[in-house]
């Protein structure tokens, strides 16, 4: 140590809230650029701005539950009730509706339902003081068995088309859908990159003993991060019911899967205050590029199935050989 | 005694970059000694006994046994020869049993090695235990068990290994004093049986008891080595912390406006203490690890819940449900454990800096990087933090200057009551100098200090006035005028109280 105490005023602070694009964002870039490369030169067509656009679309369910998720597994904990959580929201909002129920309302009752199942997983986590995995597993079954009983196991049919219009129109020629998810996902990077809450999820998740002794509040963070989880999760039911035209109670299935897999693709840390918004949405752009390149390629279900576990796997090992250079 | 030494210590020299921990140390145990290993903190009794174990390879020097010299690579190959080291903290598998950890490593099998002979492990555990302490079942699981008797396992287990030279560190710090007699028992009857013991301890009433002699040490040198029956505990002490005292640069800030006032704090591991810290004063802590200082400093932090008692802040009584109600009464812990309780290893050091104060540093809700940046360069330049990178991860900063970090986020969150546990533990000597000037900068501009800390001079060089705690209480209040090491250890060491010097 020198006895030097010359402050470089130059060097300080640069990248605060700037628009911070960081190495690991830009390695899931680049695998997206090669697998996009991949499929360009075996697919004809698959580069066309009709197909980009669809593989958006595709994407867009995915990339809403992986926001949410993200802060989810940043804060140190995980959602698995993501799906359940959407199945409820769906067939509860379809309901409204075909009572009659004016749009919006119906829109923010099937939100609501979304955050109060959030809440009651963050509220378990931080107050009860169970672990996230166990609660969101029992919360898995609770929700889907209530969405189940509550239609008795029956699709809800008929949903309106004036519903269906805002979730599955366009709008300057971008499906809505597309539009929801960016600005969901702008929202989201703001949260995470610019205001205390998110330097909080960031602490919670990266020494929540340290976070404690320094006054963060540590269950206000937790429960906040479940209940963005669970109301984006709601979010995507609405987007997957004006597709279809209608909400079963059994939407939703292995969500929570696909969900986690792009927010680790995309640089979580399962072990929490590690992850970005920007590269989850690169990571399940990558998760929908594959099926949509995979089914243009007439490759059979299972054959894209193993792969995607296996681009996931690849992902993780590239992350972990590369680690601490960034 | 015997000329064949069981052990013996010749020359050891350890050198890490930087830091001489032992410098030249030599010292022998008999067959069937109870050998007392002596010194302060920091004096290299721990790094001795980790080149007795195999874990350090000395620099210069060699440890002899039987006068063979041996050289240990890993430590297994301590183990193998015949030498266990016995742990504060006891290294067991809570779940398994008594036999189970036992032979935890190297199991007993049958059916060619494809299964554990559970029995047999059981047989033989028994038969090691059985001279110890016949009562200690061994299918019991490990977690039912005493310390104490967890302890004696680990002594059959070290009879297992057929060990001749059995290091016990600190082998009494969570013992009751009968506890400890029974233990006293046990090693009286494996030194009769011929096993030799180093026994390292700050107990002296202990040391007296049981060892026949002691090799004390200071600043990684050996000092003497004493024949027990011919010195006094006031000799021992002496020559354990005798080195000039770090008092010359002491000045005192101290008013005599009281700005903390605590009565009677009470929790499971604090009993009834009371005190006050005035404006610009910087109060000491010191007492044994274990005196309970760590948690009063976390009880006066909102970090633990106080079970009675109450604080006064200004002369107005505060009420601490956590660490953001200390924050906002002005509070702030720097704490010991500073990896595990003090930063978030990613996040930059100016966000670790703002982390208790947050809200101040926002805008309608967003934080603002204009009052960060500036606040970041104020203080960080103040605390001089190196390198002077502020948005670099602050897991990639020395020790020292993680420190500096977190005394910012105090000045950040003005703070004006300082609570500091061990502030240099783990800090280099460059470092542990720049924050003694920076605690008495903060005391000099009004604040109030309290230090922890188990190094006698750095209490001495920082406090206006010192506080002496054992088992949960304070012992002893010594003002500065007069205040010397080993007045502090008389009035730490449970024992010692009647012999050592009035100060």
């Amino acid at each position: 140590m020198t006895t030097s105490v010359a402050a470089p005023a130059d060097k300080t602070a640069s990248g605060f809230g700037r628009f911070s694009f960081s190495l690991r964002d830009a390695g899931t870039l680049i695998g997206l650029v090669v697998i996009v490369a991949v499929f360009a030169t075996l697919v004809p067509g698959f580069l066309s701005e009709r197909n980009l656009i669809n593989i958006l679309q595709q994407s867009s369910i995915n990339a809403c539950l992986a926001l949410g998720m993200t802060l989810v597994i940043i804060s140190g904990g995980i959602d698995l009730s993501v799906g359940p959580t959407a199945a409820v929201s769906a067939v509860i909002t379809a309901t409204l509706l075909l009572a009659g129920t004016p749009i919006p309302l119906a829109i923010l009752a099937g939100l609501c339902i979304g955050v109060l199942c959030g809440f009651i997983n963050g509220v378990l986590v931080a107050y009860v003081g169970l672990q996230p995995f166990i609660v969101t597993l029992g919360t898995l079954s609770t929700y889907r068995a209530l969405a189940l009983i509550y239609t008795g196991g029956n699709p809800v049919l008929g949903i309106p088309p004036g519903f269906r219009q805002i979730f599955n129109g366009a709008l300057f020629g971008i499906p809505t859908p597309i539009l929801i998810v960016a600005i969901v996902a702008v929202a989201a990077w703001v949260l995470l990159t610019k205001t205390p809450i998110g330097e909080y999820l960031m602490a919670v998740g990266g020494n929540e003993e340290a976070a404690y002794v320094a006054g963060v509040p540590i269950a206000r963070t937790k429960i906040t991060a479940y209940v963005i989880s669970g109301g984006l999760a709601a979010l995507a039911s609405l987007i997957l019911i004006g597709r279809l035209g209608a909400a079963e109670p059994i939407l939703g299935n292995l969500w929570e899967l696909d969900a986690i897999a792009a927010a680790a693709i995309g640089g979580a840390s399962l072990m929490g205050g590690k992850g970005s918004i920007v590269g989850t949405i690169l990571g399940a752009i990558i998760l929908g590029t594959m099926r949509n390149g995979l089914t243009l390629m007439n490759v059979q279900a299972f054959y894209q199935l193993l792969a995607t576990g296996l681009i996931i796997l690849v992902a993780m090992m590239i992350d972990r050989a590369t680690r601490g250079r960034g | 005694m015997s000329t064949v030494a069981r052990l013996r210590f010749q020359g050891i020299t350890k050198a890490f970059p930087g830091v001489k921990a032992l410098s030249d140390v030599s010292f022998d145990v008999q067959p069937g000694e109870i050998h007392g290993l002596l010194g302060e903190n920091g004096a290299g009794k721990s790094t001795l006994l980790r080149i007795l174990s195999g874990v350090f390879k000395p620099t210069s020097g060699s440890v002899l046994v039987d006068e063979k010299p041996v050289a240990f690579k890993k430590p297994m190959d301590a183990r193998s020869a015949g030498i266990a080291m016995i742990h504060q903290e006891l290294q067991q598998v809570p779940h398994l049993t008594v036999a189970q950890n036992m032979f935890l490593g190297h199991s007993v099998t049958k059916a060619g090695g494809l299964l554990v002979a559970r029995r047999e492990q059981e047989r033989r555990a028994a038969e090691a235990l059985a001279m110890l302490d016949p009562g200690i079942d061994p299918g019991a699981p490990i977690s039912t068990l005493k310390v104490a008797q967890r302890q004696i396992v680990e002594i059959g287990r070290a009879l297992l290994d057929k060990a001749r030279i059995i290091a016990m560190d600190e082998p009494t710090s969570s013992l009751t004093p009968s506890e400890f007699e029974r233990l006293a028992e046990v090693i009286a009857r494996l030194a009769a049986s011929g096993v030799s013991i180093v026994y390292v301890s700050h107990k002296m009433d202990e040391v007296f008891r049981i060892c026949q002699r002691a090799s004390i040490m200071r600043d990684g040198r050996l000092i003497d080595v004493v024949d027990l029956s011919k010195v006094s505990h006031t000799d021992v002490i002496t020559m354990m912390v005798g080195r000039e005292l770090l008092q010359d640069a002491h000045v005192s800030h101290a008013t005599s406006t009281v700005k903390l006032q605590a009565r009677n704090l009470t929790s499971p591991k604090i009993r009834d203490v009371s005190f006050s810290v005035c404006k610009g004063e910087v109060v000491g802590i010191a007492g044994l690890v274990g005196s309970g200082r760590t948690e009063l400093l976390r009880l006066m932090a909102g970090v633990d819940r106080l079970s009675g008692g109450s604080l006064e802040i200004d002369g107005k009584p505060v009420t601490l449900a956590n660490p953001r109600d200390a924050i906002a009464a002005g509070i702030g812990l720097v704490p010991e454990e500073r990896k595990r309780d003090g930063i978030v290893p990613g996040r930059s050091v100016a966000l670790n800096m703002a982390l208790a104060s947050l809200p101040a540093f926002s805008r309608s809700g967003f934080i603002s990087k204009g009052r960060l940046k500036t606040t970041a360069n104020d203080l960080l330049t103040r605390v001089n933090l190196r390198p002077f990178l502020l948005d670099r991860p602050i897991r990639l900063f020395s020790g020292g200057n993680q420190q500096k970090a977190i005394i910012a986020r105090w000045l950040a969150a003005r703070s004006d009551i300082l609570l500091f546990d061990e502030p240099t533990r783990g800090i280099d000597v460059g470092a542990k100098s720049e924050i003694y000037h920076l605690i008495e900068a903060l005391a000099a501009e009004g604040r109030s200090i309290v230090v922890v800390s188990s190094e006698l001079p750095e209490v001495i060089r920082l406090s206006d006035r010192v506080l002496v705690m054992r088992d949960g209480q304070i012992a002893a209040e010594l003002p500065r005028e007069g205040l010397s090491e080993s007045a502090i250890v008389a009035h730490a060491i449970p024992g010692v109280t009647e012999t050592a010097p009035a100060a």
